[in-house]
């Protein structure tokens, strides 16, 4: 994969460029590619529901019914979940959800870059989740949401280690809901880059280049399981950020 | 006599259609669980193969989550101590419980405080 110009390299889709350089007290703040794409990403989750609320018809066109759905399909996951004193964090998980599912979606289409495939975006998400969480959780309950940490009904001598365990357990949360995220987009692409790859590779050798239609065809099916991964995975962010907000509304238990 | 027979039959008059009001009660309220569990059935793209597939990928990431967890602050511990690799064992090793634990909680009870997570714990 060394060698430049026609290599075929299924990572140099993952690689940010700096467009405007900027430093700010020695901290590398640069404009690159990611950040171009997720101001690009608000301004279609903006143009959504801002220009599709605007109408407010009765009936309502395709633009609004896109909007009144996403709005709706978040609302009952936030009060199944979270129940109706979750309806305060609304706002937040479907900022995310939207967020996601757009960057999730753009992703997909050629050329473009996919935001949710760096690790770093996706754990400055989750990291605003659990944040969320401790600071909602301490501000509502004071010391009694640390109660979260220990289960009750266990003998005193597994209690500790429970305890321990409860806080690891509790520690893994972001990094599961970002990791799973990063690794379904990554994984995603790298295999459909793959796929493209191998199209090339079999239409330059000759008398192999009839069997190229196979990977053609598996890239046909992977794409339309991406694009099932890709919503799947915004939904799933969404239901996990409802279900750890939870926690912090109603601890112990 | 006659007076305590009419009581009776006022009571399991009263008693019948008390019942009938509960059962008709409890039928609508199964009815509109029922209704809202197809909804969320309709409402996720994909159907059964996608929510077993998400399923299996979250216990797989909650597992690993929890083992990188316990590693990572079992090895900054050493660092921080100098005790290598006393802690990198213990904290891992509570870390793969706590990862077992996530697992074993995704299995155990539904996720929601309502009807029963909406994407898990059907089987």
């Amino acid at each position: 994969m060394a060698t430049p110009g026609n290599a075929i390299d299924p990572i140099h889709q993952f690689e940010v460029n700096k467009i405007v350089p900027i430093k700010i007290f020695g901290v590398d703040a640069s404009f690159t590619n990611s950040s171009l794409f997720m101001v690009i990403i608000l301004g279609i989750v903006a143009l959504v529901m801002v220009y599709g609320t605007r109408k407010r018809s009765v009936v309502p066109d395709r633009l609004q019914s896109a909007a009144e759905m996403a709005y709706e399909f978040v609302a009952n996951t936030v009060r199944s979940t979270a129940g109706d004193h979750g309806m305060k964090f609304f706002p937040l998980v479907f900022s995310l959800f939207m967020f996601v599912i757009v960057a999730n979606v753009l992703g997909l289409v050629p050329y473009t870059f996919t935001v949710t495939s760096q690790i770093a975006v996706t754990f400055a998400l989750a990291a605003l989740v659990i944040g969320t969480v401790i600071v909602y959780g301490i501000y509502k309950h004071g010391l009694h949401w640390f109660k979260l940490f220990v289960p009750s009904g266990v003998s005193p001598i597994l209690l500790p280690f429970l305890v321990l365990i409860e806080v690891i357990s509790f520690v893994s949360r972001p990094i599961s809901l970002s990791i799973r995220l990063f690794a379904n987009m990554l994984a995603g692409h790298i295999t459909l880059k793959v796929f493209a790859g191998f199209v090339v590779m079999l239409v330059g050798a000759g008398a192999w280049a009839p069997l190229s239609i196979l990977p053609v065809a598996a890239i046909v099916g992977l794409t339309a399981f991406e694009l099932l991964v890709a919503v799947l995975q915004a939904y799933v962010f969404a239901i996990l950020t409802c279900v750890y907000l939870n926690d912090a509304i109603h601890p112990g238990h | 006599m006659n007076g305590e027979n009419g009581k009776r039959d006022a009571d399991e008059k009263a008693l019948k259609a008390r019942l009938e009001n509960l059962s008709g009660a409890l039928d609508a309220r199964r009815r509109q669980d029922e209704a809202q569990k197809a909804q969320e059935k309709a409402s996720i793209p994909g159907g059964e193969t996608g929510k077993a597939m998400s399923l299996g990928f979250r216990v797989l990431s909650e597992f690993v989550a929890g083992v990188i967890a316990g590693g990572v602050i079992g090895w900054l511990l050493d660092k921080w101590f100098d005790t290598s690799p006393l802690f990198l064992l213990v904290v891992g090793a509570l870390g793969t419980a706590a990862g077992f634990m996530n697992v074993y909680r995704i299995a155990a009870k539904p996720t929601s405080p309502g009807s029963g997570g909406p994407e898990i714990g059907k089987q």
